[in-house]
């Protein structure tokens, strides 16, 4: 494998009317320590945000997040916006997909089919989501990268 | 650029008109009618009076359900079997987004259906008579609670209505709970709500306003909530407001807590002009909660203790359900005798604990370096500095979804389980303070054998639901490790 020491773009946001901030905040915490250039659109950001930020950063992947238990709503027609807009990127989505459905396959697989490429429940940790980042996109970081934040 | 200014009294009438037209129930509001009906009002509802001349904590739970005759159900229940001394009347999601059309469209499905089809009560929609109806029926004076950036038509109409507490402010009810919405535009909206508080005391009626103290209810370190708090007071003040609860939300850390509670309270009473009487409101942790009612009862009982020792006017209690969401009136009520009977086993004894001085100066010397910042931000200008300051990033609120604070401080427990700053950004502090927040965090990452980080962070933000206080990498770490 080819070491890639250029730095990759990732576009983070949580979509629709969601105001939840923290999980975004920490993950953005946690990018930027694994050596991404994270683009971090905040709450409440709209499809065509997503797709627009994606453009004007040549975003490798977009990264979505929702705790309110809108997700599925908010991402009806995401994909065909992405595609639209000429986005080419892995599409993650994670946090509190499905309010009062506890069967999480279930979410998986709606996810799956809305076209995200990977689906995480809210109790993953950042480190997942950035080792599934790291071999999506066949990223190859220094360990010392991985866990300290650079004061 | 706005300032700190009192607005005069035909601006405020002239923007009263246009605010009080934006709904059909704004027209019926009659301010000198609406005097008659606060003089009417027996001592016992007059909120203020009976907040700032309680002696021991008094307690008040959070609800709000759209029918009038459920809100009066369910605030009977609280005040008779939870035995709360203040009620209150939460606001609905859309009053809040000041889309008063879809309220009225949750109210009648509600009226048809008889089921909760809004998340509170839509006081613009009940109007005046609802209102009074509603003041008429409790015992106990009620404050309107909300989350609202501009509440101008809400403050309009709860005020003529009967209500004589209204919580929220331009900064702590902007950067915690909306994206877009500018500072100038919020501080502008609130100093007419203030103005029209200070009306209404200028005639006797003194309405009480209590700025929102948790902010983002997330690890918020306790001098950047009480700066906010004295900043929102001294905007209040200026618009003719004398009764003024400064709030502060439970970190967990006993010693912190009950330190900030009294640093609130002498800060507050600095800071503030003498004609202004300031009291304090604790609130319970508004952090996550354990999935679990058993343990949500002891994160519930250890803010009720803190209360008991710290001694605030006023405590906000929580419910064991908190975890999923709006609690039934049994929880809610459970949660208030909860509180109470730890408030009222513990208030007698003299508990002494170590630190509290020592923590409390420590405190009081951060929130001077923020209100110097802002004062020195604005050339004076309490509004001008706010502005400038959160725009700098001088001041700044760790997790805030709003664009008008940076949100890029970000807060960690210290290996004592005290909230401390991990990630400075721009905030403004003295040097020797900042080390101070270093040594501490040092000393945990050393117990903890790893690295200082965020890793710390998103583990102390699970602490609590968790089942701890300090969220320690799992099998390291623990009580007594330290020394």
């Amino acid at each position: 494998m080819v070491l890639d020491t250029m730095s990759r773009t990732v576009v983070l946001g949580v979509i629709g009317s969601d105001a939840h901030v923290v999980g975004i905040t920490i993950l953005e915490q946690a990018l930027s320590a694994a050596g991404f250039d994270v683009v971090n659109l905040g709450v409440q950001t709209s499809q065509e945000e997503f797709a627009e930020a994606a453009v004007a950063h040549s975003a490798e992947a977009v990264l979505v997040s929702s705790l309110y238990g809108h997700a599925e709503q908010d991402c009806q027609g995401f994909h065909e916006v992405l595609e639209e807009a000429d986005v080419d990127a892995m599409t993650y989505i994670g946090g509190n997909l499905a309010v009062g459905q506890d069967d999480f396959e279930q979410t998986r697989e709606t996810f799956e089919e809305l076209g995200f490429d990977r689906v995480f429940d809210s109790e993953t940790d950042p480190e997942e989501a950035i080792a599934a980042l790291e071999r999506d996109l066949h990223v190859t970081t220094s360990e010392s990268e991985q866990v300290t934040v650079t004061s | 650029m706005i300032r700190d200014e009192r607005i005069p009294s035909d601006e405020l009438r002239r923007i009263d008109d246009e605010i009080r037209s934006g709904w059909s129930t704004g027209g019926d509001v009659d301010f000198e009618e609406a005097i008659r009906y606060h003089e009417s009002l027996p001592a016992s509802k007059r909120f203020a009076d009976v907040l700032e001349s309680a002696d021991k904590p008094l307690l008040q739970p959070r609800a709000g359900v759209p029918r009038l005759d459920d809100q009066i159900e369910l605030l009977e229940y609280l005040q008779d079997d939870g035995k709360a001394d203040l009620l209150p009347t939460t606001i609905d999601s859309y009053t809040r987004d000041n889309e008063y059309g879809k309220a009225q469209e949750g109210l009648e499905k509600a009226r048809e259906t008889g089921e909760d089809t809004l998340n509170g009560f839509p006081a613009v929609n009940h109007g005046i008579e609802g209102c009074r109806e509603l003041i008429d029926a409790l015992d106990a004076p009620i404050e309107v609670r909300h989350g609202t950036p501009d509440a101008r038509l809400l403050a309009a109409i709860t005020f003529a209505g009967g209500f004589q507490s209204f919580e929220g402010g331009p900064i702590s009810y902007n950067i915690p709970y909306t994206k877009r919405h500018g500072l100038e535009e919020t501080i502008e909206k609130w100093q007419f709500v203030d103005r029209l508080a200070g009306a209404y005391t200028e005639r006797g009626v003194r309405i009480n306003r209590e700025p929102f103290g948790p902010l983002t209810g997330t690890l918020v370190p306790p001098s950047i909530a009480i700066a906010i708090m004295i900043v929102e007071g001294q905007l209040a003040a200026t618009q003719g407001v004398r009764s003024i609860t400064l709030g502060y939300g439970q970190v967990g850390n006993v010693v912190q807590d009950v330190a900030a509670l009294n640093a609130l309270q002498k800060l507050g009473d600095e800071y503030l002009p003498d004609e202004v009487c300031v009291t304090t409101v604790f609130h319970e942790w508004m952090g996550g909660f354990p999935p679990d009612e058993a343990r949500a009862n002891g994160v519930i009982s250890l803010g009720g203790m803190t209360a008991a020792i710290a001694q605030p006017d006023k405590v906000i209690t929580k419910s064991p359900q908190e975890f999923q969401g709006v609690p039934t009136k049994e929880a809610n009520a459970a949660g208030l005798r909860t509180t109470r009977q730890v408030i009222d086993m513990a208030i007698e004894q003299n508990i002494d604990i170590d630190g509290i001085a020592e923590e409390q100066d420590l405190i009081e010397r951060e929130t001077r370096c923020l209100m110097d910042t802002i004062f020195a931000h604005g050339d004076g200008d309490v509004v001008r500095g706010t502005i400038e300051a959160f725009d700098s990033g001088a001041l700044d609120v760790p997790f805030a979804p709003s664009d008008s604070a940076k949100g890029a401080v970000l807060p960690a427990r210290d290996d004592d389980g005290r909230v401390r700053i991990f990630e400075w950004a721009d905030l403004e502090m003295d040097d020797d303070i900042k080390e101070i927040h270093k040594a501490r965090l040092s000393q945990r990452a050393d117990t903890e054998g790893r690295e200082e980080s965020f890793r710390m962070v998103a583990d102390d933000v699970d602490a609590i639901s968790d089942g701890k206080l300090i969220g320690r990498p799992q099998g390291k770490g623990g009580v007594g490790s330290a020394d």
